[in-house]
């Protein structure tokens, strides 16, 4: 589903990633963990298509990205589900506008936007407050709401940046727990986090990056031996 | 999935328009303005243009004969002065019809004419002249063509008129050529700016707009819609302020103006043009903007 081959970034001469080489099937849940600064935000928003790398290849759903015209990528982006640390709800529309809205982007007809927008809203158990806007909910309650947001369009990828970045341990535990039924349904999720205590709980594929590179993958063998059986994420068995 | 036709986004510049309401009011009331100033010239030109037309209707020649010229050479000589291109009609007076004529025209000072004696008039021939050859130059060549025939005396026409009416209407034209010009681009300035606005204000809906998978005609169609509306609304509005000074005209200060004919308001083509490049015009704006915005 997802293939990173050599894939390496610069930002005014300074690697931000170096040789990222990694695969993610389809139906997987993998952790994308690391210090600040270990390239995690960069390598998702590489696979977004909101930044470009500098080398390597990427292919996502069969498309490689380096071919992908600027025209063709938010047909690339339908395709894949993004939840943000900060939410990134719009704070004068209603919970249900800012699901509609993203119906509409992709040309839902007027008729299946308000089932549809409820639906996804269900899923994530706001759909008693489809009225509100976003300055009246919670941090936890916000981020469900961008959830449902990223599901609504029934992406084949959800990606998501420090998703329990501005949360609470509690509603943290809310969000991967929604994370991993969308899983359940068949959504590959790709989750960069540095909550480690949840990443050891939840018992998935671990790609831990330090400066840049992957120092391990829980489903390839030891990269960095230096890192094995020393706590880190990527000792966690898949 | 489809995308959505033009009621889509219609409906979104409806409500971009009211959410940023008083810089859109703005921006359509300097359109309004501008265009005013634009119908406004547009009517002096056509009004003009109209009455040159019609002065050109009216222009006649006056070829003066020789004495003693036989009949036979009158004849010849009007035959060659209607085979001139530009030459509608040749009349002849007599000089005798000259001097009643003369007589009319001093009515209540005849007394002027007693002593003449013999009638110092001549014979002539009155040309009607075709309104597309009555321009100054068209109009000298000619006459200088006809002073050169067998029998011509003179040749007379209202040369300073001719000459003043086309200096004005070229001077109108021209100038306001430049000045439409110089108010599109005022339009384009001022639709860029309030898109530009509208632009930033809705930067964040935007960018995430662009993360959900929304096309650039999504984003950007409801602005350039947007502008559109504006400038086409400004528009019209002119139009209708226009409409309104035009006929609050005193009727006496239209004939002072225009003489018996009257002035005539813009033809409907005119109104339809002038929305419809209004409403290009804001397009232009919109995607300057939007342009810069995106890139």
């Amino acid at each position: 589903m997802i293939h990173l081959y050599r894939v390496s970034k610069y930002y005014e001469g300074i690697p931000a990633l170096r040789e990222i080489t990694f695969s993610v099937d389809k139906g997987e849940f993998v952790f994308v963990t690391g210090p600040s600064g270990a390239g995690k935000s960069t390598l998702l928003k590489i696979l977004f298509c909101a930044e470009r790398a500098d080398e390597g290849q990427i292919i996502i759903q069969g498309m490689n990205t380096f071919r992908l015209g600027t025209s063709s990528i938010p047909y690339l982006r339908r395709n894949m589900g993004f939840v943000f640390q900060d939410y990134k709800l719009l704070p004068h529309k209603t919970v249900y506008e800012n699901i509609a809205l993203a119906l509409k982007v992709v040309g839902t007809p007027y008729g299946d936007i308000e089932r549809r927008a409820l639906v996804a809203l269900k899923k994530v158990g706001m759909d008693n407050k489809d009225h509100l806007t976003p300055p009246k909910l919670s941090g936890g309650e916000q981020q469900r709401v961008a959830i449902a947001r990223a599901l609504v369009n029934e992406p084949q990828i959800l990606l998501a940046d420090e998703p329990t970045g501005s949360l609470d341990p509690q509603a943290g535990q809310e969000v991967f727990r929604l994370f991993k039924d969308i899983n359940m349904k068949g959504t590959t999720v790709l989750v960069a986090t540095h909550d480690w205590e949840t990443v050891r709980k939840m018992q998935r594929r671990i790609v831990a990056m330090e400066r840049g590179r992957i120092v391990t993958d829980s489903k390839e063998p030891v990269l960095n031996p230096a890192k094995a059986g020393t706590g880190a994420p990527g000792a966690v068995p898949a | 999935m489809r995308g959505y036709g033009p009621v889509f986004y219609l409906v979104e510049a409806y409500y971009g328009l009211r959410a940023n309401g008083l810089v859109n009011l703005l921006a359509m009331g300097t359109i309004t303005m501008a265009m005013l100033i634009v119908g406004c010239s547009l009517l002096v030109f056509l009004n003009l243009r109209s009455a040159v037309g019609a002065m050109g209707e009216r222009l006649e020649i006056s070829v003066y004969l020789k004495d003693g010229l036989t009949d036979q050479e009158k004849d010849f000589l009007v035959t060659r002065l209607k085979a001139e291109p530009g030459v509608k009609k040749a009349v002849f007076q007599s000089k005798t019809e000259a001097l009643d004529l003369l007589r009319k025209e001093l009515k209540g000072q005849e007394a002027l004419l007693e002593g003449l004696g013999e009638n110092p008039l001549p014979d002539s021939y009155e040309l009607t002249i075709d309104s597309r050859s009555s321009d100054a130059a068209k109009m000298d060549a000619l006459s200088k063509r006809i002073e050169k025939l067998h029998g011509v005396a003179d040749v007379s026409y209202g040369r300073e008129s001719v000459e003043v009416l086309d200096r004005l209407l070229r001077m109108v034209t021209y100038g306001g050529m430049v000045l439409a010009a110089l108010l599109g681009v005022t339009v384009v300035f001022i639709i860029s700016n309030s898109v530009r606005l509208a632009l930033y204000s809705r930067g964040g809906e935007i960018e995430l707009m662009q993360w959900i998978g929304a096309t650039r005609s999504f984003i950007t169609g409801p602005f350039l819609v947007e502008g559109m509306l504006v400038a086409a609304i400004g528009t019209a509005l002119s139009l209708g302020v226009l409409a309104g000074l035009f006929h609050a005209i005193p009727r006496e200060a239209v004939h002072f103006l225009a003489g018996p004919g009257g002035l005539e308001f813009l033809p409907s083509w005119v109104i339809a043009y002038m929305i419809g490049g209004g409403a290009l015009l804001g397009l232009l704006g919109g995607l300057v903007s939007v342009n810069r915005f995106l890139e």
